[in-house]
């Protein structure tokens, strides 16, 4: 089942949140039944209350050597937070003055059950489901300390998830699906989720001996080889096979802040 | 998940902002890894697992071979809480974004680098008491003046004057806030001396900051 939540404007003006599911005739249909236009929808990031975010560097092997590193010996984890987060269709920003930002299309998983110190022969029992998500970097402002640091992958709107949360039995073999970034109608990145250094079940092994997971959690996998910088105007679709399409407008940071800039 | 904490949202730590430890640190940061110095603030998250409070008695961790994991330390900094949403904020205007002070135990493994993320050390499961309350932000008329002391079963072990920070508290709120949107609850930890005292079973660990209070931990005793 796909299952997503929107943001609804009734006629009376009153805006509501909404759980849906989304059924094989890609209709979208609220738990009263009603069927949803996507056009009168807002997507949002699927996981209602999202938790810790962590997200993987270098975990796939043409990634690492484009980005001349050695593939690391253990999994080279990041925390994101969640003000990171939007959902399918809306805005990601690039801040002003930087010369190279990028998408990173990757396969996200989402934790739907409290573990710890869970063995990879038992870790696919708590994963819920799976989302795109396009992990943004701002290049310009890596730092050799905690890198990736929090200035490069923690900015507000560069973590679009969506459209919507594939439970995780639907999906046959997660371990073989193709990925896929377009920008502007152009593909630019391609890869398939055979190529993770370190699969699911390793890194939901290795997260849970360090600490407990919770319900809510994600895992956002790492990215295939492909970086493309993006610009105000783009339009940036991520695809993951059997899961999604992702689509996301870049705008400058004036344009995202409003007011607040 | 965890009532015992203060924290909501998020608890970001600012790491490398003891002025003596930079300069200690400073011909180090010229090699790799580094290669240059930081220049931005060095920002690292204590993710909601290792939310807890006054009071709370925080894990020795075994490993999944049942192996006790290797010794603690123990950071101590003042944390102030964010009172409303403070997006892209001057320095000059940040503390009206507060709603007060308080205290941040940070138990992390020894620390041998600071070229990746500190997973691993610093994301274990109970790890970040804050606390033991929020002292409102017109109770102190200047950050500076007060000091931070920890003491391990009643011996004070450092102490660390915050005008030492390489940087404040509003330059620190000001810079976070051009990063990410902050929200109302959510805590930043504005820096921890440089030199963490290391932590045993069953020690009892105590901080006070002036006019802030004293936020007391225990280590558990599996022994």
């Amino acid at each position: 089942m796909k299952t997503a939540r929107v943001k609804v404007s009734y006629p009376d003006d009153k805006i509501r949140e909404l759980e849906v599911t989304i059924g094989r005739d890609n209709l979208i249909k609220s738990e009263e039944g009603e069927i949803l236009p996507e056009s009168g929808i807002k997507w949002l990031p699927p996981v209602k209350e999202p938790g810790t975010i962590f997200a993987l560097g270098l975990n796939y092997v043409d990634h690492a050597s484009e980005l001349s590193f050695k593939p690391p010996e253990e999994p080279l984890v990041f925390i994101k937070g969640t003000n990171c987060l939007t959902g399918h269709l809306q805005h990601s920003y690039r801040p002003d003055n930087v010369d190279f930002m990028h998408y990173e299309c990757e396969l996200v998983v989402v934790i739907g059950k409290k573990v710890k110190k869970i063995r990879r022969e038992e870790a696919m029992s708590c994963v819920r489901g799976y989302m795109v998500g396009n992990d943004f970097a701002v290049r310009d402002y890596l730092e050799n300390y905690y890198r990736p640091n929090l200035r490069v992958k923690s900015r507000d709107s560069l973590f679009p998830v969506g459209p919507w949360l594939v439970d995780a039995g639907d999906i046959a073999n997660v371990n073989n699906l193709k990925l896929t970034t377009r920008v502007n109608g152009i593909v630019t990145q391609e890869g398939t989720t055979a190529d993770m250094i370190f699969d699911i079940p390793t890194l939901v092994e290795y997260l849970s001996q360090i600490m407990t997971l919770y319900p809510g959690d994600m895992i956002a996998t790492g990215t295939p080889k492909g970086l493309k910088d993006v610009q105000p105007g783009d339009i940036v679709d991520c695809e993951i096979e059997n899961i999604g399409i992702l689509t996301t407008t870049i705008v400058s940071e004036k344009d995202f802040y409003g007011d607040d800039y | 998940m965890n009532e015992k904490t203060l924290v909501k949202g998020k608890l970001i730590c600012v790491a490398l902002n003891d002025t003596a430890h930079l300069t200690q640190l400073s011909k180090s940061f010229l090699k790799p890894p580094h290669k240059e110095p930081p220049k931005q603030p060095v920002l690292y998250y204590k993710p909601r697992n290792t939310w807890c409070g006054h009071k709370s008695v925080i894990p020795w961790e075994v490993d999944v071979e049942n192996v006790a994991r290797p010794g603690m330390t123990v950071g101590a900094s003042l944390g102030v809480v964010i009172g409303r949403k403070a997006c892209r904020v001057k320095q000059e205007n940040a503390l009206e974004y507060l709603k007060g002070y308080t205290i941040v135990h940070d138990f992390s493994l020894p620390e041998s680098s600071y070229y990746r993320p500190d997973i691993k050390g610093k994301c274990l499961d109970d790890t970040a008491p804050v606390g033991p309350s929020i002292v409102p932000v017109d109770y102190i008329d200047d950050y500076r003046a007060l000091e931070v002391k920890i003491r391990i079963n009643g011996s004070l072990k450092s102490s660390f004057k915050l005008r030492d920070l390489h940087r404040g508290p509003a330059e620190l709120i000001s810079i976070i806030s051009y990063i990410m949107t902050l929200q109302p609850g959510e805590v930043v930890a504005v820096g921890f001396p440089g030199d963490k005292p290391a932590v045993s079973q069953g020690d009892s660990i105590d901080t006070t900051i002036t006019e802030i209070g004293e936020l007391s931990n225990s280590i558990e005793w599996r022994k």
